[in-house]
């Protein structure tokens, strides 16, 4: 199993890297419109309906305002570090999204459907998504406000204690495979079935950990607005806070195109095997996954919120690591795992199914 | 020497001279990371690929992270904040950091860098039985350090011993 890859020449991998931009870009403007509408279904209201046939026109319409409302820079600023935050957030959330591969190798016009091919593909997304955080960090700080600091530390530890779930989520599968390469992880899952089938467990901490990474709802304390007015973009205004935004939505993207290429199977699919397809029906049903749950999901605490990543996530992961590294190192038959993690999402739904309903005990208001 | 090599020398250096002389400590951490990532860049140029990423994941990303909390809880951002315990150390410790780099490159001046290995690039699959074959006992011995460093600075800052004291300290006042 030893797969190697064509090269494109440089001024094809620019153009892709240009279409990467762009298209996540246009798809962020529309993200937003797409899941304001959702939720207005959700919540049985209509949404923005008003500028352009079914409010097709609203992306547009508030990018306009955005540009052109006052650009405030406060003036207990850091001004070059406030300058600076929103434009690393959003620089390294568009860095992530070139490595994921969409089809099989020629499959882009002749050219390859990937901008980068790197053998330590999962290493790159994690050094970028840590950088990711420095974007959120220094926002807080430059900013020079209370608010602003303390959304912004609550939320870089959030992700750094969550990184390390997503991290050690991602060895089961890299153990299986025996590589850091994306497009090993699809081709390996081409052959051998999807990920997800030998490493339920891993899936599901690795599904919770990216949603805490884009900082979706069930997680989205670095802007919890009833505590702590925005969050660590509480000074911005204008286009840099829709920088942020843009980061943020950029994030929930390349989260619901991560997943289903490290652990769904990427763009293969057992039967009907089109290249871009069916890798676009998995992103968006991922995104309208992670809009339902926001739609429907309470905020977490503070302290539940890390207590869930250090105490729960951590150790699952862990756990699943140790059972695949061990059936690694004996070289046992791969279908204990699938054993395994058909067991574990049994328990998983014994342990939903049965859990009894929490009991008044006398008194109460 | 070439052109590239040089300019990265100079970026070093120049990265590095910043961390010392911002009077910033979140501009001196910033530098640092630039530092870090130039560093990360040379890496990868000398085929050390993996040693690269890791260098960007764990210094330039988890390290400088818990550096920058340590500044901001502490409001130390400035250079004016608080006292100065080594009043005009400056040239003592210029001395013991030439003193440091001395001692490490005289480290390297006896080390016989010729690996008959293929490294492949640096890639993780030719480093892992690398590590852990050859050198396992260096790794565990490093892995002992860091854990014992980590016993350590959880135990000074052990929560028991804090509120002990400051029982103490109470029971003192109400005896004075």
């Amino acid at each position: 199993m030893n797969w190697s890859y064509p090269v494109d020449p440089y001024w094809m991998v620019a153009l892709k890297a240009l279409l990467v931009v762009v298209g996540l870009l246009t798809a962020f403007a529309f993200m937003t419109l797409i899941e304001r509408r959702l939720l207005a279904r959700f919540q049985v209201r209509m949404g923005p309906n008003r500028v352009g046939p079914f409010g097709l026109l609203q992306p547009l319409a508030d990018a306009i305002k955005s540009i052109f409302k006052e650009d405030i820079v406060v003036a207990q600023a850091d001004r070059f570090l406030f300058v600076l935050a929103p434009l690393i957030s959003v620089v390294f959330a568009l860095l992530a999204f070139g490595l994921i591969p969409f089809g099989p190798p020629g499959s882009f016009f002749g050219y390859q459907p990937w901008v980068i091919n790197l053998d330590l593909g999962i290493l790159y997304l994690f050094a970028v998504s840590e950088l990711a955080v420095y974007g959120i960090f220094l926002s807080g700080w430059a900013s020079g406000s209370k608010y602003s600091l303390l959304g912004s530390l609550r939320s870089s530890a959030s992700l750094i204690s969550y990184e390390l779930g997503l991290g050690l989520a991602l060895l089961a599968p890299v153990l299986l495979v025996g590589s850091l390469n994306l497009n090993d992880i699809v081709n390996w899952q081409k052959e051998n079935g999807w990920l997800f089938l030998y490493a339920f467990p891993a899936f599901l901490v690795y599904l919770i950990a990216s949603m805490a990474e884009a900082a979706r709802t069930p997680f989205d304390l670095p802007e919890a607005e009833q505590e702590l007015v925005g969050g660590y973009h509480t000074e911005y205004s204008s286009i840099k806070w829709a920088l942020f935004q843009m980061a943020e939505y950029i994030h929930f993207i390349t989260a619901s195109a991560l997943i289903p290429t490290l652990f769904l199977g990427g763009w293969t699919m057992p039967v009907l095997e089109v290249p871009y397809l069916w890798m676009f029906l998995k992103i968006a049903f991922f995104l309208f996954l992670f809009i339902w749950i926001r739609a429907t999901w309470f905020r977490l605490r503070y302290d539940q919120l890390l207590r869930f990543g250090w105490g729960f996530l951590f150790p699952v992961a862990l756990l699943w690591f140790l059972v695949t590294a061990l059936v690694v190192a004996l070289d046992l038959p791969r279908t204990y795992l699938l054993y395994l993690s058909a067991l574990s999402f049994l328990a998983l739904l014994g342990a939903v199914l049965y859990t009894p309903k929490p009991a008044r005990k006398g008194g109460g208001a | 020497m070439s052109p590239l090599e040089a300019l990265a020398l100079l970026f070093l250096l120049g990265t590095g001279v910043l961390v010392v002389t911002l009077r910033n400590a979140i501009h001196a951490a910033l530098a640092l990371i630039l530092n870090f990532l130039i560093l990360a860049g040379l890496y990868v140029a000398l085929d050390a690929r993996f040693l690269g990423f890791i260098q960007i994941i764990v210094y330039a990303g988890a390290i400088v992270v818990l550096f920058l909390f340590v500044i901001m809880l502490l409001f130390a951002a400035q250079g004016e904040v608080g006292f100065d315990p080594l009043v005009r150390s400056k040239p003592l410790a210029a001395l013991l950091a030439l003193g440091v780099a001395g001692v490490l490159l005289s480290g390297l001046w006896g080390l016989r860098l010729a690996f008959t290995q293929d490294l492949k690039g640096g890639l993780p699959q030719a480093l892992g039985p690398l590590l852990y074959g050859d050198w396992l006992f260096v790794l565990l011995a490093v892995g002992f350090l860091l854990m014992a460093a980590t016993v350590v600075a959880v135990a000074l800052v052990e929560p028991g011993k804090a509120s002990r004291t400051q029982e103490a300290e109470k029971r003192e006042e109400v005896v004075r």
